[in-house]
C-alpha cells in the first residue's frame, strides 16, 4: 500500500488558515472535519498512530467534499486535492469504496461503456479531427445534458466531437484509484489530439493536471470574441470548485455572463454546492445540508437563470430548485451563450 | 521539546455525564475523534485529549466545569487552535472544550460604539459585520480570518496596527466568563469608565484559558477610517531602518502600519513570489496610515521623506488601493515564503524596546550563525515586536534541538535588552520554561496565588500560565 508523498504532507504548517474556507467545517465547527484536522489524520495514518480501519479516519475521507476551497487560502501552498487522492487511494480499497461509486466507476471505465451512456441521447457528434480542437463530451454530461455539447458546437463549429473518446478519469482519481484516473486522462488525450475544450470544470482540472495546462480549455476560457446574445435577464453563476480552486478560472465565466444580461454575484457563488462529483449520491444528506443555504440565497436573489459550468452542479441545483418549485432556471453557460435558451423558457 | 502522548482514556461515568450535559453528538472520545485536537498551530507539541466537548451555551460550559472540578479532570478551552505557543495542547490529557459552536454576534451598537458577541466568532467575521455599520474593530492579528474572539482575548492578541491602535486588551469592555468552579461571572460591562473593583476584565484578557472560560465579550469599536494608504522603503541595513522608524515617530506621526522584513525574508519572499523586491537591500520597511484622506496622503509623503533622510535606498508611496495591496503582499508573503524553505517552520515572538530592534536582529543573526541555523526575522517595527522564524526539516532532530537552544538564547537576549519573551503569541506550554526568568520568583508565586483564587482545583489548562 502506498504512503503519502512526504513533500505533500510536510508542506502543511498547521496554521489553521483553511478552517474558515471549508464547507464541512462550517457545518460542524469541528476541527476533525476541517482541512487541517484531516491532514492531522493523514499524518496519524502515515505515522501509524491511527490504524487504517479507524472509523473516523474512514468517515472523514468520505465527508470531505474534495472541493479544494482550502487550497486557495493556504499560505503554505498545500496541495490538498493531491493529498485527498492519495488518502482515498489508501482508504477506499475493495469493499471500503462506497458501492454507488464503484458502480459509477465501472460505468465509465472504458470508451465503449461511455458511448453506451450517450447512445440514445442527442449529444453533439462529429468525426474526429487529426489535429483538434476537440470538444470533450464527458461521460455523464452526454447522458444527462446532451444539449450542452450541441450548444458548445453551435458556439464553436470548429470543434470536433467524436463519440468514442472515453471518460477523463476524474471520477477514478477522486475515488481511490488515481493511477487509473491518470491513465484514462492520458488515453483521452491521445484519442483527442490538439486542444481539448470541455464544458465541465471538474474534467478540465483533472485533464489539465495530467495532460498539462495548455492542452485544456474550459469553455468560458475558450470563448472570448464571440457575438453573444443579449438575454435581458438577471443571471447568476455557480462556480465549479475545481475550475475555480484548481485552475483559477472564475473571472472568465463572469465576463461572458456580464455581456449576456444583468450579472448577479451570489454571496456563495464560489463555494461548493454539495454535488462534488459523486458526493451527492454517496452522502445525500450532507450534500443537501450544503445545498440548502445556497438555495435560500438563489431564491432571494430574484434571478431568472443560474448558469453552471459543470454537469454535477447542473444536476444538483436543478433538482434542488425543482424540489422548491422555484422559477429560476439552471442552464449551462454554453447554452446561454449559444442562444439555445428561448425567452419562453424563462 | 517534543511532547507526544496518546492521552488517557476518559472515565466512562464522566463521559456519560458529559453526554447528559451537552448531548451525545457533542462529546467525542475515540482515538480518531480526538487526534486532531492533539495540537494547534505550534510545531513540535502534541498530546491527545481524553475527550473533546463542544458546548452550545454558557450553562453547558458551567455544568461541564462543575463536573470536571468534582472529578479533577483537566479542561483546556480552545477556539480555532491557531495559537503559536502550544496553549491548547492538552499536556495533561482531559477535556478539550471547544467554543466554536458559540458563534453568534449578539449586538452591534453604533451609538455606543460597541459589539457583543460569543467567543467562537472569528475576528474577521466581527470586523466584517461592524464594517457594514461604518465601524472598525481594531485588533488585527495576521490570523484574523481564523482566530476567534475568545482566543484573541485569552491571548491578548496583537497585530499589524499595535502602535496606533493598541492591542486586544484596549478593546475589551466586559466579559462573561465561567470560572473553574462553574461560577458564571460578568466583569466590566458597556462602560468606557468603570473602576469599581479590581480590573478582572484585564486579568482574564491574556489569561490563556487558565482562569476562566470566556463565553461572551463586549468589545469597543471606533468609527472606520475614511481612507488608508501604504508606502515602502528599502534600506542598506536594518540599523538605518531603525533610525527611520525613530525619526518618523519622533516627528509626531503615529503610523497605523510599520512593518519590517530583514534581508533573509526579502530573499525568501522574492524567490517565492517574484514581486520585484530589491534583494540588494538589507531591510524593507512598510509604512502606512489611515484616517481622513487628505492627512493620510500628507503623512505618507512625510514618512517617505523621513526614510530618505535616514538614508533609505528608495522610498515609494502607493498611489492606488491596488498598489497598496501589492506592497502589503511583501509582508503577507513572509510566512508562506519562509515555510517553503523546510518542513518545520518555528515562528517565534519576542519584543524589545523600539530603539533596540536593529541591535536585536543583529544579535539574532549571530545566534543563528552560532547554532548553524537559518533564522529570518520580520515583525512590527512600530512596537518592537519581532518574529524570528527558524526553518528546519522534520526528520532533523539535531537541528530541532539546536533551534531550541537558539530560541533560549534569543529570549534571554531580548530580556537583556529590556524586552520580553513574547509580545503577542503568549506563553502557553512553549514559553513557560522562560517565564520565571522574565517575571522572577516573586511574581511567579503571585501568579500562582491568583490562579488558585480562580481555579482552586487547578483543572483549567494545567501546565500553562500559573502552573
Ligand atoms: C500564521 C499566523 C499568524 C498569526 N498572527 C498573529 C498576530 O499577528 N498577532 C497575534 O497576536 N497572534 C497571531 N497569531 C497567533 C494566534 O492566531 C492568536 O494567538 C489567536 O489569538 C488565537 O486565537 P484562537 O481562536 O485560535 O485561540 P486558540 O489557539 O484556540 O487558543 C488560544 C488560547 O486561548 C484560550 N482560549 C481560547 N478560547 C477561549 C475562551 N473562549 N475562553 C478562555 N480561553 C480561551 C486557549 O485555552 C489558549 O490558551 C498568528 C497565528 C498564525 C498561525
Ligand atoms: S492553511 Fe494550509 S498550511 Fe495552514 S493548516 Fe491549512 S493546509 Fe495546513
Ligand atoms: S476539499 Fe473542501 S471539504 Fe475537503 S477539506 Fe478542503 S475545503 Fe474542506
Amino acid at each position: 500500500m502506498n504512503g503519502f508523498t512526504p513533500e505533500l504532507l510536510d508542506r502543511c504548517i498547521s496554521c489553521g488558515f483553511c478552517l474558515p474556507a471549508c464547507p464541512t467545517y462550517a457545518l460542524t465547527k469541528d476541527e476533525t472535519s476541517s482541512p487541517r484536522g484531516r491532514i492531522t489524520l493523514m499524518r496519524a495514518l502515515e505515522e501509524g498512530t491511527l490504524p487504517g480501519n479507524d472509523l473516523r479516519l474512514q468517515e472523514e475521507s468520505s465527508f470531505c467534499l474534495g472541493c479544494r476551497a482550502c487550497e486557495t487560502v493556504c499560505p503554505a501552498g498545500v496541495q490538498y486535492g493531491a493529498l485527498l487522492e492519495e488518502w482515498r487511494d489508501r482508504q477506499w480499497q475493495g469493499t471500503r469504496r462506497p458501492l454507488i461509486v464503484w458502480l459509477l466507476m465501472s460505468a465509465v471505465n472504458s470508451p465503449w461503456r461511455v458511448r453506451l451512456l450517450g447512445l440514445f441521447r442527442r449529444h453533439a457528434r462529429t468525426r474526429p479531427s487529426p489535429s483538434g480542437p476537440h470538444l470533450m463530451l464527458g461521460c455523464f454530461e452526454r447522458a444527462l445534458y446532451p444539449e450542452v455539447s450541441r450548444a458548445a458546437r453551435r458556439l464553436h463549429p470548429e470543434l470536433a466531437a467524436p463519440a468514442a473518446q472515453g471518460c477523463c478519469g476524474a471520477l477514478h482519481a477522486h475515488n481511490g484509484d488515481s493511477a487509473r484516473g491518470r491513465q484514462m486522462a492520458a488515453e483521452l488525450g491521445e484519442r483527442l489530439p490538439g486542444t481539448i475544450v470541455t464544458t465541465s470544470g471538474g474534467c478540465a482540472a483533472h485533464l489539465a493536471d495530467v495532460l498539462g495546462r495548455d492542452r485544456v480549455k474550459e469553455i468560458s476560457e475558450y470563448s472570448t470574441g464571440e457575438d453573444l446574445p443579449e438575454t435581458g435577464a438577471r443571471i447568476a453563476l455557480q462556480d465549479s470548485c475545481h475550475l475555480r480552486n484548481g485552475l483559477g478560472v472564475w473571472r472568465e465565466p463572469r465576463a461572458l455572463l456580464e455581456r449576456m444580461g444583468e450579472y448577479v454575484e451570489l454571496p456563495s457563488a464560489g463555494s461548493c454546492c454539495g454535488a462534488a462529483g459523486s458526493y451527492a449520491l454517496v452522502r445525500p444528506r450532507d450534500s443537501a445540508r450544503i445545498l440548502d443555504a445556497k438555495l435560500d440565497e438563489i431564491e432571494a436573489a430574484g434571478i431568472d437563470y443560474l448558469a453552471v459550468v459543470n454537469p454535477g452542479c447542473h444536476r444538483q441545483l436543478e433538482q434542488g430548485l425543482r424540489r422548491r418549485k422555484s422559477s429560476v432556471r439552471v442552464v449551462h453557460l454554453a447554452e446561454l451563450a449559444a442562444g439555445a435558451v428561448r425567452p419562453a423558457d424563462r | 521539546m517534543k511532547t507526544v502522548s496518546r492521552g488517557e482514556p476518559m472515565d466512562a461515568t464522566v463521559l456519560r455525564e458529559l453526554r447528559a450535559i451537552v448531548g451525545a453528538d457533542h462529546v467525542r472520545h475515540a482515538d480518531g475523534d480526538v487526534a486532531a485536537y492533539a495540537r494547534d498551530a505550534t510545531p513540535l507539541f502534541s498530546a491527545r485529549p481524553g475527550a473533546v466537548v463542544h458546548p452550545g451555551s454558557t450553562e453547558e460550559v458551567s455544568a461541564v466545569l462543575k463536573l470536571a472540578g468534582a472529578r479533577s479532570v483537566p479542561v483546556v478551552p480552545r477556539g480555532a487552535g491557531s495559537n503559536l505557543c502550544a496553549a491548547t495542547v492538552p499536556l495533561s490529557g482531559g477535556i478539550v472544550l471547544v467554543l466554536t459552536r458559540l458563534d453568534r454576534i449578539l449586538e452591534i451598537s453604533a451609538d455606543e460604539l460597541l459589539a457583543v458577541c460569543q467567543p467562537g466568532v472569528t475576528t474577521a467575521e466581527l470586523s466584517g459585520a461592524v464594517a457594514a455599520h461604518g465601524l472598525l474593530y481594531a485588533p488585527d492579528p495576521g490570523s484574523r480570518t481564523v482566530a476567534t474572539i475568545g482566543g484573541t482575548i485569552a491571548t491578548c492578541a496583537g497585530g499589524l496596527r499595535g502602535l496606533k491602535y493598541g492591542v486586544t486588551r484596549n478593546y475589551v469592555l466586559g466579559l462573561q466568563a465561567v470560572l473553574a468552579t462553574g461560577e458564571v461571572v460578568r466583569t466590566g460591562g458597556r462602560l468606557w469608565k468603570d473602576v469599581a473593583g479590581y480590573d478582572l476584565t484585564r486579568l482574564l484578557t491574556g489569561s490563556e484559558g487558565t482562569l476562566g472560560v470566556i463565553t461572551e465579550a463586549t468589545v469597543a469599536l471606533t468609527p472606520a477610517p475614511e481612507a488608508s494608504g501604504t508606502g515602502l522603503a528599502y534600506f542598506a541595513t536594518l540599523a538605518d531602518a531603525g533610525r527611520a522608524v525613530a525619526r518618523i515617530i519622533g516627528s509626531g506621526l503615529l503610523p497605523a502600519t510599520l512593518e519590517f522584513l530583514d534581508a533573509r525574508c526579502i530573499d525568501a519572499v522574492e524567490s517565492y513570489a517574484r514581486l520585484g523586491l530589491r534583494t540588494d537591500a538589507g531591510a524593507l520597511l512598510l509604512f502606512g496610515d489611515d484616517g481622513d484622506a487628505s492627512p493620510v496622503g500628507r503623512h505618507l509623503a512625510r514618512m517617505a521623506e523621513l526614510c530618505l533622510v535616514e538614508g533609505a535606498l528608495d522610498a515609494t508611496v502607493a498611489g492606488a488601493a491596488a498598489e497598496s495591496e501589492a506592497l502589503l503582499a511583501a509582508r503577507r508573503c513572509a510566512l508562506p515564503a519562509l515555510s517553503r524553505l523546510g518542513s518545520v517552520t518555528i515562528l517565534e515572538d519576542a519584543s524589545v524596546p523600539r530603539p533596540r530592534i536593529a541591535e536585536m536582529v543583529d544579535r539574532i543573526d549571530a545566534i543563528a550563525g552560532r547554532h548553524d541555523l537559518t533564522i529570518a526575522t520580520f515583525g512590527h517595527a512600530g512596537d518592537g515586536n519581532l518574529h524570528p522564524t527558524c526553518i528546519v526539516d522534520a526528520g532533523d532532530t539535531d537541528a530541532t534541538e539546536r533551534a531550541h537552544h537558539a530560541f533560549g538564547d534569543i529570549f534571554r537576549t531580548a530580556m537583556e535588552l529590556g524586552g520580553t519573551i513574547t509580545g503577542e503569541h503568549g506563553v502557553g506550554a512553549a514559553k513557560l520554561p522562560y517565564l520565571t526568568e522574565r517575571l522572577g520568583a516573586g511574581q511567579m508565586a503571585l501568579l500562582r496565588r491568583i490562579k488558585a483564587a480562580f481555579d482552586p482545583a487547578g483543572i483549567l489548562n494545567p501546565g500553562k500560565l500559573g502552573s
